[in-house]
């Protein structure tokens, strides 16, 4: 079977990859590029764990085929942080202990970061929406919510 | 995961010419929230595929307008982007309000009105309200351009009766009568990421009286296939609602569904559900509760 050239940006950096036409964003992410924050959950768009930014909004990289990338621009968990500093989502994280095993914590990172990024003065409950469709097992919620709150009341 | 070659046309013309080469062997992705989970799962219904053809990035395909009385919106529209839409919230809110319970954010970013037409699962929440709007499909192919009602192309779950060599790029319909009033309601596990274990469409006419003049009803998961409930439709007609007649209304649903389904095994869980959720969704519509 004849890989496919794919011309994307990861994380601001323009990168060019040949790819199986099967293979999966998160299988390209994780292996060939090895960015290996982004975590295989269920592999069927239900746990959110590979969550990723693909042109602004947060989609499930175990359901995108890599070779549709072309031309997309992609952030990873590993582009969140600047110049060796956290996003300030990350410090919220950190310092709400909004994490225990951290298994779901860059899928959610990913989609805090993209719905921050498009609702300025979210509710409490607009942000249980934006993080809707990342599941999380062992830490709950309410101190992912009160992380995501603290950043968009930062914002106003 | 199955293995199966990437094919990305430029244009719908080239991906008809594609369709038309590869016939059964080609399957088209979307947005890939339901044919990837079914590629990975290696599902029986693809084995002879060997070609995957992406049509995601054909921006021709994507897009809300109105013409005249009807909307049109394209294949590769998403949920996210349906729900966005002031044309849609104001004019046939109950689709917006159903396409916003697909999956999860991340599913709605990616997830297509086509694809889910398409994959034809009948817990689909798209696909209520569109039965309920009596939604048309535009269907084109390397022969030509055909026109056929949604409700025409289910066939039995997961299977409808498009030629292989067909691509989907519109659906369509005739907004609705002044004075009506929308609702959806999907009953499900969990609130997000859930299938629907049941979902009703709703919409309701009322006259200067308050009395019905039309009513559109459109359950999911409960029919063999999609379709409105006429029996229903026709008890509210020229009576104004009260919580007597939705009652009956609610039995006629349930009446249906036992006659077309048979009594399974759910059905004992299914009648009284089906028959509260009829109320209730008519209720929502109508702005009482």
């Amino acid at each position: 079977m004849e890989k496919i050239k794919v011309n994307m940006k990861v994380n601001s950096k323009p990168v060019t990859v040949e790819v199986k036409p099967y293979a999966r964003l998160l299988d390209v992410l994780r292996e060939e590029l090895g960015l290996t924050g982004t975590k295989e959950g269920c592999g069927i768009g239900e746990c959110g764990a590979c969550t990723v930014i693909i042109d602004g909004e947060n989609v499930n990289s175990c359901l995108v085929l890599a070779a549709s990338m072309e031309g997309k621009e992609i952030t990873t968990i590993e582009g969140m942080a600047k110049d060796g500093r956290l996003h300030p989502l990350q410090d919220a994280f950190i310092r709400h202990n909004a994490l225990q095993c951290g298994f779901c914590t860059p899928g959610l990172l990913m989609s805090a970061k993209a719905f921050l990024d498009k609702n300025q003065n979210p509710t409490r409950e607009d942000i249980k929406v934006g993080i809707s469709g990342n599941l999380c097992r062992c830490t709950g919620y309410e101190q992912v919510v009160d992380a995501i709150e603290e950043v968009a009341n930062k914002n106003d | 995961m199955l293995k199966f070659d990437y094919l990305r046309p430029g244009s719908v013309k080239e991906a008809c010419r594609l369709l038309a080469q590869h016939k059964e062997k080609a399957k088209v992705i979307a947005g890939g929230t339901d044919l990837m989970v079914q590629l990975r799962d290696e599902d029986k219904k693809l084995k002879d595929i060997a070609y995957v053809i992406d049509i995601n990035h054909l921006k021709e395909l994507k897009y809300i307008k109105k013409d005249g009385d009807y909307l049109r919106i394209g294949a590769l529209t998403t949920h996210d982007e349906i729900y966005k839409s002031e044309l849609i919230n104001e004019a046939v809110p109950f689709l917006a309000q159903a396409v916003n319970t697909v999956g999860s954010p991340q599913i709605r970013h990616r997830g297509t009105i086509g694809g889910s037409i398409c994959n034809a699962s009948p817990a689909a929440d798209p696909v209520p309200p569109l039965v309920a709007l009596d939604a048309q499909l535009k269907l084109v192919s390397a022969k030509g351009e055909r026109e056929v009602s949604l409700l025409s192309i289910f066939e039995k779950p997961y299977v409808t009766n498009l030629a292989p060599d067909e691509l989907l790029v519109e659906v369509y319909f005739k907004g609705l009568p002044e004075n009506t009033k929308t609702s959806f309601i999907k009953l499900g596990r969990r609130k997000a990421l859930a299938i629907a274990r049941m979902n009703i469409a709703a919409a309701i006419t009322l006259d200067s009286e308050g009395k019905v003049v039309e009513a559109r009803i459109a359950p999911g998961s409960v029919l063999p296939k999609p379709d409105r409930v006429r029996t229903a439709e026709e008890l509210l007609l020229g009576k104004a609602p009260d919580q007597k007649l939705l009652e009956e209304a609610g039995r006629k649903v349930s009446e249906e569904m036992i006659k077309r389904s048979g009594i399974r095994w759910s059905t004992e869980y299914k009648k009284p559900v089906i028959e509260a959720l009829t109320q209730r969704v008519i209720n929502q519509a109508l702005g009482v509760e």
